[in-house]
């Protein structure tokens, strides 16, 4: 495996072809795609125990600390096209993240995943421990489930810490018996440390990004690889990466963008976004910079470790309690960003990022921002066309904006 | 003699429907004059315990999503639906939360209770449907209205001790909030009042519904749907009691009197889901045409119980507050997969149940995801004919009658096969 992450840093040109979520540049060995599958073929071949997480948000230190490799089970849909396991159990009127997962899970979980984790989130993901584990186990290939409740209610109240607290403390009971392991402090304050480092880095590749020094489309790869590797592979990538890019002149700048979301939009339409002149400074993208922006303090109780991180994580619309500071936050990054243009990224069928585009758009476009709303269905990964000319269209408007304004700058 | 009472086997409506429209009616009324007259207004969603305003001098409650049932039922759904697309809320949203946006932003103009009446608090749920707690921030950002979320663990299996402490913590703050708001103070008593009177209620509803063991069944399911609705505005009250008393006593008598909504009953049904309010009278009116009667509906088979069960759990008369936390979960939207497998099983064999019919729900995530493998336990396990229909439960343009009925027509022939 790790000799393919070695090609990425063999910056010679253009990318031309990409792999299992990362972009691989032009250099030896031409382009192989690798799949979600295949990753984890080859974590599992390298001695890795994979306990497969979802929604976006697990508490992946304390795994970490078991000495399991947590693998994020979001965001499958370009690797996972057909639907023939899931659709036995799902309505398609279920969203993408959990048709695919759930068909991942059926298909190849029973080889590829030890364990399966999973915590609350919305009404659909919700039901799905007892459709997966009861249809596994109905295949003969049963994998052993945790769950936790993570607090919908604020945690600065005192019953609802305890209430975590308790959920973790069983939690880390039910995680001894399952690897026969003791709980160690140190060895979580050190998974700690590790994840806060990766955080960091994510924050500094995306940076470089807003800077122009590499491609939002290439970053955003670079980052979501992250679920599909370990996490000592995933910081040396990063860490390699940021070397390079650093180095690098600041690209053109397009008219400034952001993008919101559950997801990025698939590659195709970032390059079309790209190719249109338009260039991601920020992004509200949950698997992307809610996943990663706020780090908790290192700590060696876990209790408290993610109180702090679930009551300060960066607003998400799947973290009930942040609706307050979320239409906040989002105000605040437009503004420090600059962004002339706002990219809203529908999950189909996701009703937690529904419920809130309205407000947001209003608020975002009483700032004289412009917006865009796309929505990606389960069947639209292959049929990107449409997309692409209301990209373009609203680059197009962006464009003409801005050079109106500079023509009006220029005659004051 | 009861005024219901005709010669055998003649169907006449009882006086419970006529009843049940004055209740409901004047149930409306009164929350809009309380509200005017200065009552302390909570908007809350299904399952959050209304006894506890009953706590309270001056508290009146109002259900959003019942209100989106009853506009629903008058034909509104579309016309409200459309206000609140207009307003850009995505019609992939549940269409409860449509037509209450849409009801509204617009002043409440469409809605035949014209509205609800602004709260002062708004209180959402997440164990039945954890949307809610979306939909309600949109009021609590359009209108600064704050926002309470009773956060209820979903339940695998029966409610654990802790997760029973923790619904008991947040209940001491739901009544502190509202003492502090309304500058009323939370009188237990009278909140234990309340909970006895809703524990006898419910022992009267389920009278109603065992009425669907008869054959032929003494009630149908869409009876059912229609009568659950002071539930949501009358809870906690005498005269919800009395309701159901009356309600449950006039279908003993239909049925000594060989009474019967659907007296040709061949196939005896289940509903699995919320009721399709637009189609009640039609849908219920072509199946009796058919000689099927769905006599029994998981969306009201469960209230009053706990998960799992059918019966109701019955207050012992100690601490109110205990008896609503253990509740909780008494609709079928929190209930896994094990949970929901149980409570059909039983209702299966209580009411001679011939053909299951899953109503896949487009607006209703929680209930319908599940369905897929229950219709699959259901078939396996029970050895029963089942059939899947879509349908959306109050947006009716997301219903097409001839393509349910053809499955519906197709579950009669396997019956009979």
């Amino acid at each position: 495996m790790l000799y393919l992450y070695n090609d990425i840093v063999i910056y010679s040109g253009s990318r031309t072809v990409r792999y299992g979520g990362c972009p691989r540049y032009g250099g030896k060995g031409g382009g192989e795609m690798q799949s979600f599958p295949d990753s984890l073929v080859d974590l599992k071949s390298q001695g890795h125990t994979l306990i497969g997480c979802f929604p976006l948000y697990p508490p992946l230190e304390l795994l970490h600390s078991f000495g399991l490799t947590p693998v994020v089970l979001w965001g499958l849909r370009q690797d996972i096209t057909h639907l023939t396991r899931s659709d036995r159990h799902l309505q398609p009127y279920a969203c993408g993240v959990a048709r695919s997962l759930s068909e991942f899970v059926l298909s190849r979980g029973g080889e590829l995943l030890d364990a399966i984790f999973m915590y609350n989130a919305c009404d659909t993901l919700r039901n799905l421990p007892e459709i997966l584990g009861s249809s596994l186990d109905r295949h003969g290939s049963p994998i052993p489930l945790f769950r936790l409740h993570i607090p919908a209610v604020p945690l600065s109240r005192a019953f609802a810490s305890d209430y975590l607290n308790e959920g973790i403390r069983e939690l880390i009971g039910e995680l001894e018996k399952f690897t026969g392991r003791s709980f160690s402090a140190q060895t979580f304050l050190n998974s700690t440390g590790l994840y806060n480092r990766q955080r960091r880095l994510s924050r500094d590749l995306e940076r470089l990004a807003a800077a122009g020094r590499l491609r939002f489309s290439d970053c955003s790869d670079f980052l979501l690889s992250a679920g599909r590797m370990s996490l000592d592979d995933h910081i040396s990538i990063l860490e390699r990466t940021i070397r390079e890019f650093n180095g690098r002149a600041p690209g053109h700048q397009g008219v400034r963008i952001m993008l919101s979301g559950i997801l990025p939009p698939p590659v195709a339409l970032l390059d079309a976004i790209e190719r249109a002149g338009l260039t991601v400074v920020a992004n509200d993208i949950a698997a992307l910079r809610r996943s990663y922006d706020y780090l908790p303090a290192a700590s060696a109780d876990p209790g408290a470790y993610y109180q702090d991180l679930y009551r300060n994580h960066y607003p998400c619309t799947t973290i009930l309690p942040s609706a307050d500071s979320r239409l906040e936050t989002i105000m605040q990054t437009v503004r420090e960003s600059g962004v002339q243009g706002f990219i809203f990224v529908g999950e189909k069928f996701c009703e937690y990022e529904y419920f809130e585009i309205p407000a947001v758009k209003r608020m975002i476009e009483a700032e004289g921002v412009r917006t865009l709303e796309l929505e990606i269905g389960m069947d639209d990964a292959l049929n990107l066309d449409a997309y692409q000319t209301r990209i373009e269209a609203f680059a197009e408007m962006l464009l003409h904006e801005t050079r109106g304004s500079r023509r009006d700058n220029d005659a004051v | 003699m009861m005024p219901s009472e005709k010669k055998r086997g003649e169907f006449k409506k009882n006086t419970s429907g006529k009843r049940l429209s004055t209740m409901i009616m004047n149930d409306y009324l009164d929350l809009h004059r309380r509200a005017y007259e200065g009552a302390f207004v909570v908007w809350i969603a299904i399952i959050v315990p209304a006894e506890l305003f009953g706590g309270f001098e001056k508290v009146v409650y109002a259900v959003p999503e019942s209100h989106a049932a009853l506009c629903a039922g008058k034909g509104t759904g579309p016309v409200l639906c459309e206000k609140a697309e207009g307003f850009g809320y995505s019609t992939d949203l549940c269409s409860y939360a449509r037509i209450d946006i849409g009801t509204a932003f617009d002043g409440g103009r469409d809605s035949p209770t014209f509205g609800l009446p602004r709260p002062d608090l708004l209180i959402s749920n997440t164990n039945n449907c954890s949307l809610l707690v979306k939909w309600f921030d949109v009021y609590h950002r359009a209108w600064g209205v704050p926002h309470l979320v009773l956060d209820i663990p979903f339940c695998y299996e029966n409610q654990k001790e802790r997760d029973f402490r923790y619904i008991m913590d947040q209940f001491g703050t739901l009544i502190s909030t509202i003492e502090e708001m309304s500058g009323q103070r939370f009188d237990l008593d009278k909140a234990r009042e309340s909970v006895r009177l809703s524990s006898e209620a419910m022992k009267e509803w389920k009278r109603f519904l065992g009425f669907a063991a008869h054959r032929p069944s003494g009630i149908t399911a869409f009876d059912s749907f229609v009568q659950m609705a002071p539930i949501l505005t009358s809870r906690g009250t005498r005269r919800l009691v009395d309701h159901y008393r009356l309600l449950a006593d006039e279908t003993a008598e239909q049925v000594k009197n060989g009474i019967f909504p659907v007296p040709g009953e061949k196939y005896r049904l289940l509903w699995d889901n919320i009721a399709p309010w637009h189609q009640l009278r039609k849908m219920s009116g072509r199946l009796a045409g058919l000689g099927a009667n769905i006599t029994s509906a998981s969306y009201t088979y469960c209230i009053g119980a706990l998960e799992g069960e059918y019966d109701p759990y019955e207050f012992d008369g100690n601490d109110p507050l205990a008896w609503l936390a253990r509740l909780q979960n008494f609709s079928v939207c929190p209930h896994g997969l094990n949970l929901r497998g149980m409570a059909m099983k039983d209702v299966i064999g209580r009411n001679a149940i011939d053909g299951v019919v899953f109503a896949s729900n487009r607006s209703c995530k929680v209930y319908s995801l599940m369905q897929m493998d229950q219709m699959r336990y259901i078939r396996e396990e029970l050895g029963l004919p089942c059939v899947m229909i879509d349908v959306d439960h109050a947006d009716v343009r997301k219903y097409s009658e001839e393509t349910a009925f053809t499955r519906l027509e197709a579950l009669l022939e396997m019956i009979d096969a």
